[in-house]
């Protein structure tokens, strides 16, 4: 119910309703859900975050698109704090890398690795 | 007239003519001109009842589709709208009436309710201050839709989500009238099987409803002699598998509702040949698909593999007959060639149709892509590593593929599975909100509130057992010349289906310990007949109900069992809506947007 409120306001509402998702999340024992909410808060204001700095649009994409943008970008340091800090696994955050590089045609980064 | 409806055994015209009548009498009652304003959702079905010339035949002179905003102008005495009882629907209708009254002048108002009238829908009228403005509130009960000569649907696209999601009982309720109508037309059933919840809230609400008309008997002769309630989640398993017949296959990649099928234009080109022009059509084509078509009744249920083989053996039968023409000698002879011209050059044009879509299958048929992912469905089915998380899912996910074809893929693991473990379950859950976006955990949600997600609570998994005693997997499967159902899915028969043919012979109760394993109760009830009306007939007619929506392969293998000789059988098949694994998936779907920054 909160997850649907959540996505009418902006980020800071958003996030605000997210914590009582979790809270209601956590009296409900549903553990999952609580944690990949947890996490959305955090992805959320990390897109925030980065859309303050470089002033492109990262808010509502996907962990996916958003480290598969950053790679686009460049921003490798990015990218990587994401893929520890969210725990990608490596397989899927090796498919990102390569399909991103390879749409980017950087060639050398693909060599690197 | 509609030829394909009557061919069967159970002559459905009888059906859609006591709807047109209805229809009918209802136009009639509001007299002059008239403009009919459409929900556009009702368009799709009203078509398989009544054409536009019928309508025009009763002064209908415009349509319009419903929208917010003021009407089209019209000079029409009579405006009528066409809606579904829904409350949004409303608020747009008192939208258009207000404005209609501050323009012009004079106009009479009506509303049809499809398939009731509902108490909230006319309060909210009042609250909007327009009520009083409509002369006519009816409704037209459209319950069961005949479809094709041997299936009806009820065209309700949430039946399943509102049964087995939101507890809503509406569309069962609408159900169990229209099973009231048929048997107002058909007589009587006599024997009722069912397995499942809402299966046996439908049966008692019959039941119920029976009573209510006790002083009444029904002299009819019965039809059918037996109904077969089905729940849709006693087999979950079914829908999410890929349809391999010819017509599950045009469903599974270009969908068809309401009968026509919208396929690329590109492959139909050069039939324009004659307009001269060199422009592409960029409008999809669009074909009605029922069995009136000779070819296409022969081909539908047929898998596709065996498909290929009846067009080209047809392609040389009617170029023999076309060849003819030169050994015709005498005025008789040409005579004769010439009046059976029409049907050879539908014939041919049927068949050009359909070689075209063949070659649009195929060439997905025989993708890597389409082949791996049958490979992985098939081995959930037989059973092969479902309790470990799937590589081949790992990597869709991995290249962002479509969401559903993943859901499908998790779903039928987890059913195959009994549900899956937490840790595996979990990580398909990660992996999904992490790619697709966190708004997907209402999905998610919803899809484990609907069974076809689960956590593995007992160790045992039961799937092996079903499979095994219904023997839902075939090895040795023949799809050219099928000896069973099982080559609808080439290999793997329907549950659903099963548990039909399982009914007939040898029984339920051989069963016993299975159906015990499947969700719900199963159940049986007789309805007595008033004498005189008994009889003993050695072709029995079934009619099968599904309750939350029924593939075009399971369909298939029903007239599979239809046509088999010692069976004896013949299938009626009825359904809240015809679905596939995608359509149903999305039905299951919460999408939310948040509004740009």
């Amino acid at each position: 119910f909160y997850v649907q409120e959540s996505y009418q306001e902006k980020v800071e509402v958003r996030v605000a309703e997210l914590q009582k998702a979790v809270d209601e999340y956590s009296k409900a024992r549903n553990e999952f859900a609580a944690k990949a909410t947890e996490e959305q808060i955090k992805l959320l204001k990390f897109q925030r975050k980065l859309q303050d700095e470089t002033d492109k649009p990262y808010v509502d994409h996907s962990l996916h698109d958003t480290v598969y943008n950053l790679l686009l970008e460049g921003s490798h340091r990015h990218a990587e704090q994401l893929y520890k800090d969210f725990k990608i696994p490596d397989k899927r955050y090796w498919w990102l890398k390569i399909s991103a590089l390879a749409e980017k045609n950087d060639w050398e980064e693909l060599e690197k690795f | 007239m509609a030829a394909h409806l009557s061919y069967g055994r159970v002559n459905l015209n009888v059906l859609r003519e006591a709807a047109r009548k209805e229809l009918r009498e209802f136009l009639d009652r509001c007299a002059g001109s008239k403009a009919i304003v459409w929900d556009e959702y009702l368009t799709g079905p009203f078509g398989l009842i009544a054409q536009y010339s019928l309508l025009k035949e009763h002064e209908v002179e415009k349509m319009f589709t419903l929208k917010p905003g003021s009407l089209p102008p019209a000079d029409v005495k009579n405006i009528i709208f066409f809606v579904r009882p829904k409350l949004e629907i409303m608020d747009i209708i008192a939208g258009n009436v207000k404005s209609e009254v501050k323009q012009r002048s004079h106009r009479d108002f009506h509303i049809l309710f499809v398939p009731r009238r509902s108490l909230l829908c006319e309060q909210r009228l009042e609250e909007q201050g327009v009520l009083g403005s409509f002369i006519n509130i009816d409704q037209y009960i459209l319950d069961l839709i005949p479809y094709d000569g041997d299936l009806l649907s009820m065209e309700s696209e949430s039946a399943f989500r509102e049964c087995y999601l939101e507890n809503d009982q509406t569309s069962l309720y609408h159900a169990a009238k229209g099973l009231m109508t048929l048997q107002a037309l058909y007589g009587t059933i006599p024997q009722i099987y069912g397995k499942g919840e809402c299966a046996r809230h439908v049966a008692n609400m019959m039941l119920r409803m029976k009573r209510e008309f006790a002083g009444s008997q029904n002299q009819i002769l019965p039809v059918f002699d037996t109904l077969l309630l089905l729940d849709r989640n006693v087999d979950l398993l079914t829908p999410l598998a890929t349809q391999l017949t010819y017509e599950g296959l045009i469903d599974e990649i270009y969908g068809i509702t309401n009968g026509y099928a919208k396929l690329p234009p590109e492959k139909f080109i050069q039939k324009k040949q004659g307009e001269g022009g060199k422009d592409l059509p960029t409008e999809p084509k669009k074909l009605q698909l029922n069995s009136a078509e000779e070819l296409y009744a022969e081909i539908r249920d047929k898998n596709f593999n065996a498909v290929g083989a009846v067009l080209s053996k047809k392609a040389k039968i009617i170029s023999a007959a076309f060849e003819e023409r030169h050994n015709a000698k005498t005025v008789g002879e040409i005579k004769q060639f010439v009046s059976q011209l029409p049907h050879m050059q539908a014939a041919r044009s049927s068949l050009a149709n359909h070689t075209s879509i063949a070659e649009l299958i195929k060439d997905i048929t025989t993708s890597e892509a389409f082949f791996d992912n049958l490979t992985v469905e098939q081995e959930f089915m037989t059973g092969v590593d479902t309790d470990k998380v799937n590589t081949y899912i790992e990597d869709c996910i991995a290249q962002k593929d479509p969401l559903i074809k993943i859901l499908r893929l998790v779903c039928m693991q987890s059913v195959c599975n009994n549900g899956l473990k937490q840790k595996v379950l979990d990580y398909y859950k990660r992996e999904i909100l992490q790619t697709y976006g966190y708004e997907h955990i209402l999905t998610l949600n919803n899809l484990e509130k609907a069974g076809l997600l689960k956590l593995q609570t007992n160790a045992r998994n039961n799937y092996p057992t079903i499979r095994k005693t219904l023997k839902l997997w075939m090895d040795d499967v023949n799809e050219q010349n099928p000896n069973d159902i099982s080559y609808v899915y080439s290999g793997y028969a329907p549950l659903s289906v099963r548990l039909a043919q399982i009914l007939v012979r040898p029984g339920w109760r051989s069963i016993e310990e299975v159906l015990k394993m499947l969700p719900g109760p199963h159940f049986e009830e007789r309805q007595q007949l008033p004498s005189g009306l008994h009889k003993k007939r050695e072709n029995r007619t079934t009619l099968i109900f599904f309750l939350g929506g029924v593939t075009y392969a399971e369909i298939a293998a029903l007239r599979f069992l239809s046509q088999m000789e010692e069976g004896g059988t013949e299938y009626i098949i009825a359904s809240t809506k015809l679905i596939n694994g995608t359509s149903w998936i999305k039905s299951l779907m919460d999408k939310l947007e948040a509004p740009p920054f």
